[in-house]
């Protein structure tokens, strides 16, 4: 039965690496841009969750309908200028880039939050949880959060197979020169892909603040799982993001049943195996979804 | 290596002109320089990082003394206190309080009006450097306040990743050192000594703290407490990362614990950082742990707190180490943070008074809730009484230039401060000094019990076992029924 948990765990933690890679994937998938900043905007999100909430009276779960929008539109902008920019000139640049800005918002949110630790409270809906059996709980946020995963990632992959705007991302990630000549408008459209990408880093760094205490510098660790999530499951494909967060998370918690000692280790060898004998991923396709 | 002690030589060469008048060096008494450089190298490899004593000795060989600067570092009618602490960094934190507690020293007379040390009357300045919660940043400040800013003693607090550092810098440099908020035995083995057969003198460094002992002696009462009341199991578990604090627990706790009957589970050398500790809450839950202990990273405690509720484990008593010290981390814990007990090694309600300037613990306090506004901390007491020791050493010392002289004068301070009695020449280790710790519960905060600060949650003391000089302000409550 112990093992019957550990999967279970496994999976529910999965969703939530998912979640958090989701952004990283598509912004690797259609620009191919590895954005470092990635775990950093999530805390960003977190903290102005924690800021906004009691200024508008919302209750904290219900900020992110400010939060989200407010990251979207901050992913097109930042798109349009700074990311775009540094695509211009080499992908070298892209990479030193957001390093660059990943250490320049830690700096900034420790000059404004301070370095204290926080949490998104949300009261007794962090402890409940049912249990099918005795040996086994689940915990209803951890189950919300797999479930938004899981909507998001749906939805993103409707969006870029059935509408058009999705099909010009695609077809501009595919060949920029040749949609150009078709007139698509990749700048436009890079921008578009960067704001839902930093959507869903909102509702990330959402689920991390409530899941966890954070504080300015607790970015890079989730950047780290959220890279494996994205490399396991397959560069480019949004369903194996999915896939590639659960396969973390179940090798995470098979290896913490062994020994506590192996909980990371373990998840750090799938990420090397797949790497070593399938290094595109378990669902990786050489084009962008 | 060769080239290392070849640096190393030149600059205690320089060293010794400096102190030329020193009428007897302890170090050459006790310590060989190359025993002292090996037990730098060792500090570091006990801290895991490498290439700390490469750094610093990069620094030192690009220096060149002018005669006329070395006249300068050994008289002078201003004594320097360089202060290490980690004012940004993941551990900055600890340092929140700091800019009140030097804003309150600098006022003191000793301070603002200078030092009279036999006939001589010294300026004291402090210099400020921060080590960003980085053991390498730390270890490169303290050698730049010693070699550049020719500072007379060094104090450092606030974890290992800048005590440790700083206290093995000093002891090659040769300049007295005194740390705080890092437990003995770890600030010990940074500097190559051994806790179990705590013989070895390093001539320039002390700390005053508490270490295992002390964390037994405080969580013991509480937890036999709630079982004579429960009748619960005596059976508890041990939340121990794989890291230097936690180890140090997992060797250190269980044996204290054992002598009271009581049995541990241990959870497992996690890595900091887990996300998910199901199996380990499993595990207690499985052997039946009505009691629980840790020394965990603060997020790492607030995600397994949350999950051992979601999952139903539920210990009659959680006494926890290195989290919960301050206010931010209990808030970030919300209601969930109820009841469980920790460590206090200061507290506004103890009966005791800055020697320099005679204002109480409590006064302290609320000037503190006052000018900035914020609930007290804890280390703001520590922070404070370094400088009251320094002051005692400089004072005793005799001729406070002399390095030599200082650090004897050190080891031998005896005093009573903001922090309470503190007796260097009697602790477990040479130049250690105990300071004892209360049993604290957080609750909701009372106005009227908090100096008219009504906070979301504040400290109640429920256990003075080791301390009876701090009353007892609260009941002592079971963290779960």
């Amino acid at each position: 039965m112990a093992w019957v948990n550990a999967l279970l765990q496994g999976i529910l933690i999965g969703g939530f690496y998912a979640l958090f890679a989701c952004g990283l994937s598509l912004l690797f998938g259609v620009m191919g841009i590895i954005n470092l900043a990635h775990g950093d905007l999530a805390v960003i999100a977190a903290f102005i969750a924690l800021t906004i909430a009691p200024a508008t009276g919302l209750p904290i779960v219900w900020s992110f309908v400010l939060v989200v929008p407010i990251f979207a539109i901050g992913g097109y902008l930042l798109q349009r200028t700074l990311l775009q920019a540094s695509l211009d000139r080499s992908p070298f640049t892209t990479l030193l880039v957001t390093f660059g800005l990943s250490v320049v918002i830690e700096n900034v949110v420790l000059e404004v939050f301070t370095s204290n630790g926080q949490s998104l409270n949300i009261g007794s809906l962090i402890a409940n949880s049912f249990n099918p059996s005795t040996a086994i709980s689940i915990s209803y946020f951890s189950l919300v959060v797999l479930a938004i995963a899981v909507v998001v990632l749906a939805c993103l992959q409707l969006f870029l197979s059935k509408t058009m705007t999705g099909r010009l991302i695609r077809a501009v990630a595919d060949d920029r020169e040749a949609a150009q000549l078709s007139g698509a408008n990749y700048r436009h459209l890079f921008a578009i892909a960067a704001a839902i990408a930093f959507a869903t880093v909102a509702l990330a760094g959402m689920a991390y603040g409530m899941y966890t205490e954070f504080s300015f510098s607790s970015g890079s660790a989730n950047l780290l799982f959220a890279f494996e999530a994205v490399v396991i499951g397959g560069i480019g494909s949004l369903w194996g993001t999915l896939v590639g967060g659960v396969v973390l998370g179940i090798a995470q918690q098979v290896g913490a049943q062994i020994n506590p000692a192996y909980q990371i280790l373990a998840g750090h060898l799938v990420f090397l195996a797949v790497l070593a004998i399938r290094p595109r991923g378990l669902f990786g396709v050489r084009a962008a979804t | 290596m060769d080239t290392r002690d070849n640096k190393g030589e030149a600059v205690s060469t320089t060293d010794r002109n400096d102190q030329a008048q020193g009428a007897n060096d302890p170090a050459e008494n006790s310590l060989s320089r190359r025993a002292v450089l090996k037990s730098f190298g060792l500090g570091a490899a006990a801290l895991g990082v490498a290439g700390v004593s490469n750094k610093g000795l990069g620094t030192l060989s690009n220096r060149r003394l002018t005669p006329l600067e070395r006249g300068q570092a050994a008289g002078g009618s201003t004594l320097k206190i360089g202060y290490v602490s980690p004012e940004t960094g993941a551990l900055a934190d600890f340092s929140q309080s700091d800019k009140y507690v030097l804003s309150k020293v600098r006022a003191a007379a000793a301070y603002a009006k200078g030092l009279k040390v036999g006939a001589h009357k010294y300026k004291v300045e402090i210099t400020v450097a921060d080590s960003q919660s980085d053991p390498n940043r730390a270890a490169q400040v303290a050698q730049q306040l010693v070699l550049q800013q020719k500072v007379d003693m060094i104090v450092t607090s606030s974890a290992p990743e800048t005590t440790n550092p700083v206290a093995a810098a000093c002891e090659q440099l040769r300049t007295p050192c005194l740390a705080t908020v890092v437990p003995w035995e770890s600030w010990y083995v940074g500097l190559g000594g051994d806790p179990l057969k705590p013989t070895k003198t390093f001539a320039y460094n002390a700390v005053f703290f508490f270490g295992m002992k002390e964390f037994a002696g405080t969580f013991l009462p509480m937890w036999n407490r709630i079982q004579k009341e429960t009748k619960a199991a005596k059976v508890f578990a041990g939340m121990f990362p794989n890291d230097s604090d936690g180890n140090a627990f997992r060797a250190g706790f269980p044996p204290f614990a054992a002598k009271e009957g009581y049995k541990l589970v241990d959870g497992g050398a996690y890595s900091d950082g887990t996300t998910n500790y199901s199996s380990m809450i499993e595990k207690f839950k499985a052997a039946g742990c009505e009691f629980f202990v840790n020394a965990p990273l603060p997020p790492d405690f607030n995600t397994f707190w949350k999950q051992a509720i979601q999952e139903n484990f539920r210990p009659k008593l959680a006494t926890v180490a290195k989290v919960l010290l301050f206010p931010s981390d209990v808030i970030a814990l919300g209601s969930l943070v109820n009841n469980i007990a920790t460590d206090a090694w200061w507290t506004p309600w103890a009966p005791y008074k800055s020697s320099l300037t005679g204002e109480s613990a409590r006064d302290f306090a609320i000037g503190y809730q006052k000018q900035e506004g914020k609930e007290w901390v804890q280390s703001m007491g520590s922070a404070y009484s370094l400088f009251e020791v320094a002051v005692e050493a400089f004072m005793h010392s005799g001729d406070p230039h002399n390095k030599a002289a200082v650090a004897k004068a050190l080891h031998n301070v005896s005093y009573s401060g903001l922090c309470g009695p503190i007796h260097f020449n009697k602790g477990p280790a040479p130049g250690v000094g105990i300071i004892y710790p209360v049993g604290i519960q957080w609750r909701p905060g009372k106005a009227s019990a908090d100096f008219g600060m009504k906070n979301p949650f504040q400290p109640f003391v429920v256990d003075n076992s080791l301390n009876k000089h701090v009353p007892i302000n609260g009941e002592l409550l079971p963290t779960n029924k």
